[in-house]
C-alpha cells in the first residue's frame, strides 16, 4: 500500500502537565512545553525554580509524577533497552562535566558511539578526533580528564555528546561550574551548534548567550513558567514582576 | 638455644609453618574476596531484605573479635551439629571477617565514583550492564587496591588465630607457641617466625603500592 | 543546583524503576523475604533440634552473679583497653615523630619499628611476652602480658595514622610558622601536632576497636577479660553455645557503638576517617 506520506509536524519534545513533587516541594508545577526541531530555547530563573530539573526530566534522569513527557510524538520510555535508545538520541551536558575519569578524553568520546552504537572502534575514534578537533581540544586527546582545565572538560563533554548525533541536547547550566576565563570557549562552542541548526534546551545565566542565539527564553520560578517570549520582549520587555525583579538582580552582578 | 641449633631441630618446621601461613592467607583471601563480592552487590541492590541481610552481616563480622568467632565454630557449631577440621574452622572464621571488611573496601571503591558520572553514562544510552562494566566496576577496582593490599596483609595476621587450635603442621604462631612449650627457644624462635610475618607484609605492601601507582586514577 | 546532589552512590546506581522493574523488584523482594526468613529458622531450628534451646542453657542469664561476673571480666577488658590504648598513642606519636625526623638515621629506625609491628600478628607478640621473656628470668604479671603486646601492635597503626593527619595538615602553616620564627620542634608540636590531632580523632577512636579485639586475646595469659571469664561461666554451667553466643553479641555491639561514636564525631567535625591497614 502506498499511502501519501503526510509530512505531520512532530516537536521535538514535549512536556504536557508535568507535575513533580520533592517532598512538599512542587518543583515542576503544570509544565507546559513545546520544543520545535532547529529551537534554541534557553530556560532561566533564580536556584531552586526547578529549571535543572526540567530538563533532567527530558530523558529521565529525574521521574515525573504526573503529565506526559513526548520525544518526537513517543511518549519517553519509563525503563529498559527503549529508555536507553532515546537517551542515546538525546544528548546531555551537565555543570559538572562527569567525565569519566579513568578514561582517556578520546576513550570518553567513543565509548557511547562504540557500546550503544555499535561502530567500530577504528570509525568511532577518527570521527571523535574531528569532533575534539571541533571543540578545540585535539591536543588533549589521550590524557585523562583530571589533567584538563574545567573549560576544556566541558568541551570534551560536548564532543562526547555531539559523537552520539543526538537530535537534541540539554545543557545543565554548562558554564556555573567554570572559571570566568573559561566561560567564552565553552559559549563559543555552543554558540557555533546553534547556528549549526541543532537543537538545544539550554539551563543557564548567560544572558548574553540568550540574547544571542536563542529563539525563545523560559522565565521559571516555583516550579513553574511564568513567562516566555523572544529574547528580544522577554529582556527588553518583561511582562511579570517576578521576572523584572530577576533580570535586575542579575544585572547588579 | 643458638640459631643453628635451632633451624637444626626445627628448621624444617618452620619452613612448613611459613608455607602453611600462605597458604591459609591465600585460600582465606580468594573467599573472603568472593563473599565481598557477593555481599556488595546484595548492598548496593535494590531489594531491600538484601541490602538490610547483607549490612547486618557486614556490622557483625567487622565487629567480632576473631578469637571470639573461632571459639564458636570450634567448639559452639559442633554443638549444633556443625562441624568442621581444624584448620577450615580457621579458615572459615578468616574468611568470614575478611569478607566483611572487604565488602567495606567495595562500597568505598564504589562511593569514589561521583554520581554525575553515572547520568553521564545513562544519557549516552549506556544499559545498566554497560553501566557498570565500563564505568563502575573499572573504577571501584582501581581505587580499592591499597586497602585490598592492605586487606591481604590483614588476612595473613588474621591466620594466627589457628595457633588457638590444634593444627598440624602448625603455622608461624602455633609453632612458636610449639617450640617454647617443649624446650626453651629463646628470642630467636620468635624472631624467625615474626621476620617471616614481616617480609611477607612488606613484599605485599611494596607490590600493592606498585600496583596502585600504576592504576590510580587522577581526580 | 543538582537535585542529585547528597544522593549516595549506593543509591544511585539503579535508577528509579519503571513498572516493569517495579515489579521485578517486588517479587525479588517477596523472594528475598522468604530466603532470610528460612536461613534464620533454620538457625533457630538447628539451636532447637540440638537441644540448645533448653532452658538449663540460658537460665542463668537471669541469675545477677551471671552478669556480675561478665562484668567483671569486662572491666578487666576495658582496663587493657584503655592502659593499651594509651600506650600505643603515645608509642605510635613517639614512631610517627622518628619517622617524619630529619635524621636518616631516626627515620630508618622508626620505619623499621612501625613495618615490624604492622606486620606482625598480636598473637605471635603475646606468645613473645608469655612464653619467651619468661626465659630470661623477667617476670610479668598477666596484665602486662596482654597488655604490652595489644599496646605495641596498635602503636604501629597509630603511627601511620598520625603520619596520615600531619600529612593533611597544609604545607602554609609550616611555612608561616617557620617564616615567623618558630624551630622545626616548635612548629611541630605548637602548629602541626595539634591541627594533625584533629584530623585523626574519629580514626583513633575507630581504631580502639582493634584494640578492644586484640584483649579477647587475655585468655591466652590467663588474664580475666570478659571471654576468659566466660570460660568459667561455662565449665560452671555446662552451657557453651548459648554463653559464647551471648559473649560475642557483646563484643559486636562494643565495636559498633565505638564505630558509631567514630561516625558520630566524624560527622560533627567534618574530619574524615582514614582507613589504614
Amino acid at each position: 500500500m502506498s499511502e501519501p506520506i503526510i509530512e505531520e509536524h512532530v516537536p521535538m519534545v514535549e512536556y504536557r502537565h508535568v507535575h513533580k513533587h520533592y517532598g512538599s516541594l512542587h518543583v515542576l508545577n503544570d509544565i507546559n512545553l513545546t520544543v520545535e526541531p532547529g529551537e534554541v530555547i534557553v530556560v532561566i530563573g533564580p536556584s531552586g525554580s526547578g529549571k535543572s530539573t526540567l530538563i533532567r526530566t527530558a530523558n529521565r534522569l529525574e521521574t515525573i509524577d504526573a503529565g506526559e513527557i513526548l520525544i518526537e510524538g513517543l511518549p519517553l520510555p519509563e525503563e529498559g533497552k527503549q529508555l536507553a535508545r532515546v537517551r542515546a538520541e538525546v544528548g546531555m551536558v551537565f555543570q559538572s562535566f562527569n567525565l569519566f575519569a579513568h578514561k582517556t578524553v578520546l576513550d570518553n568520546v567513543i565509548m557511547g558511539p562504540v557500546s550503544v552504537l555499535g561502530v567500530n572502534k577504528k570509525e568511532a575514534e577518527e570521527e571523535a578526533a574531528a569532533l575534539l578537533r571541533r571543540v578545540g581540544v585535539e591536543e588533549q586527546a589521550h590524557k585523562v580528564p583530571a589533567q584538563l582545565s574545567g573549560g576544556q572538560q566541558q568541551r570534551v563533554a560536548i564532543a562526547r555528546s555531539l559523537a552520539m548525533h543526538p537530535k537534541v541536547m540539554l545543557f545543565d547550566e554548562p558554564t556555573s561550574a567554570l572559571d570566568p576565563e573559561m566561560i567564552n570557549e565553552v559559549l563559543d562552542v555552543m554558540v557555533e551548534l546553534a547556528r549549526g541548526g541543532m537543537t538545544m534546551v539550554v539551563v543557564t545565566h548567560e544572558m548574553n548567550f540568550a540574547k544571542r542565539v536563542s529563539n525563545r527564553v523560559l522565565f521559571m520560578a516555583d516550579g513553574q513558567i511564568i513567562e516566555e517570549g523572544t529574547p528580544e520582549q522577554f529582556f527588553d520587555n518583561p511582562q511579570t514582576d517576578r521576572a523584572r525583579d530577576f533580570l535586575e538582580s542579575i544585572k547588579t552582578h | 638455644m643458638g640459631i643453628e641449633e635451632l633451624l637444626g631441630q626445627y628448621g624444617d618446621m618452620y619452613g612448613t609453618a611459613l608455607l602453611t601461613t600462605w597458604w591459609m592467607t591465600i585460600v582465606s583471601y580468594a573467599g573472603a574476596m568472593a563473599l565481598a563480592l557477593v555481599l556488595t552487590i546484595m548492598r548496593v541492590c535494590p531489594i531491600r531484605p538484601l541490602r538490610m541481610f547483607a549490612d547486618f552481616f557486614v556490622q557483625v563480622f567487622r565487629n567480632i573479635p576473631g578469637i571470639s568467632l573461632l571459639i564458636i565454630t570450634v567448639y559452639a557449631l559442633p554443638k549444633l551439629d556443625v562441624i568442621f577440621p581444624y584448620d577450615i574452622c580457621v579458615i572459615v572464621t578468616t574468611i568470614l571477617i575478611a569478607s566483611a571488611f572487604g565488602s567495606e573496601n567495595f562500597m568505598s571503591g564504589i562511593n569514589t565514583i561521583s554520581v554525575g558520572q553515572i547520568e553521564a553514562a545513562r544519557s549516552l544510552g549506556l544499559t545498566f550492564g554497560q553501566m557498570l562494566r565500563q564505568v563502575v566496576i573499572p573504577q571501584a577496582l582501581r581505587s580499592v587496591v591499597l586497602p585490598m593490599t592492605n586487606l591481604l596483609i590483614a588476612v595473613m595476621l588474621t591466620t594466627a588465630i589457628a595457633s588457638q587450635v590444634p593444627m598440624k603442621p602448625p603455622e608461624l604462631t602455633g609453632l612458636v607457641s610449639y617450640i617454647n612449650t617443649r624446650s626453651t627457644g629463646g628470642i630467636t624462635t620468635f624472631l624467625i617466625s615474626a621476620l617471616c610475618y614481616v617480609g611477607t607484609a612488606v613484599f605485599i605492601g611494596y607490590v600493592g603500592n606498585k600496583l596502585d601507582k600504576k592504576v590510580r586514577i587522577l581526580r | 543546583m543538582s537535585a542529585s546532589a547528597g544522593i549516595s552512590m549506593r543509591d544511585a546506581l539503579y535508577e528509579q524503576p519503571g513498572p516493569k522493574m517495579r515489579r521485578r523488584i517486588r517479587i525479588g523482594t517477596a523472594i528475598a523475604l522468604v530466603l532470610v526468613a528460612i536461613f534464620v529458622l533454620g538457625i533457630i531450628r538447628q539451636f532447637y533440634v540440638t537441644g540448645q534451646l533448653d532452658a538449663k542453657y540460658w537460665a542463668f542469664f537471669l541469675q545477677p552473679t551471671t552478669w556480675t561476673y561478665l562484668a567483671n571480666g569486662f572491666w578487666g577488658t576495658v582496663k587493657v583497653s584503655v592502659v593499651a590504648g594509651a600506650i600505643s598513642l603515645a608509642l605510635g606519636l613517639v614512631f610517627m615523630l622518628g619517622r617524619t625526623s630529619s635524621f636518616a638515621w631516626l627515620r630508618g629506625l622508626s620505619r623499621a619499628f612501625i613495618d615490624f609491628f604492622r606486620g606482625v600478628p598480636s598473637l605471635l607478640l603475646i606468645y613473645f611476652f608469655f612464653l619467651v621473656i619468661p626465659q630470661y628470668g623477667i617476670k610479668m604479671s598477666s596484665f602486662w602480658m596482654i597488655t604490652l603486646p595489644v599496646a605495641l601492635s596498635a602503636s604501629g597503626v597509630l603511627a601511620e595514622v598520625f603520619r596520615a593527619g600531619v600529612n593533611a595538615v597544609p604545607k602554609g602553616q609550616t611555612e608561616a610558622a617557620i617564616s615567623i620564627g618558630l624551630s622545626k620542634m616548635q612548629t611541630m608540636f605548637k602548629i602541626v601536632l595539634p591541627q594533625a590531632i584533629r584530623f585523626v580523632i574519629p580514626t583513633l577512636i575507630s581504631q580502639l576497636v582493634i584494640v578492644v579485639k586484640d584483649t579477647t586475646l587475655a585468655y591466652v595469659v590467663s588474664y580475666p577479660d570478659m571471654l576468659q571469664n566466660a570460660r568459667v561461666l561455662i565449665t560452671n554451667y555446662d552451657a557453651l553455645v548459648s554463653t559464647y553466643f551471648v559473649v560475642a553479641i557483646i563484643y559486636i555491639l562494643l565495636n559498633y557503638l565505638i564505630n558509631q561514636a567514630s561516625i558520630a564525631v566524624s560527622r560533627r567535625t567534618g574530619v574524615k576517617i582514614l582507613r589504614p591497614a
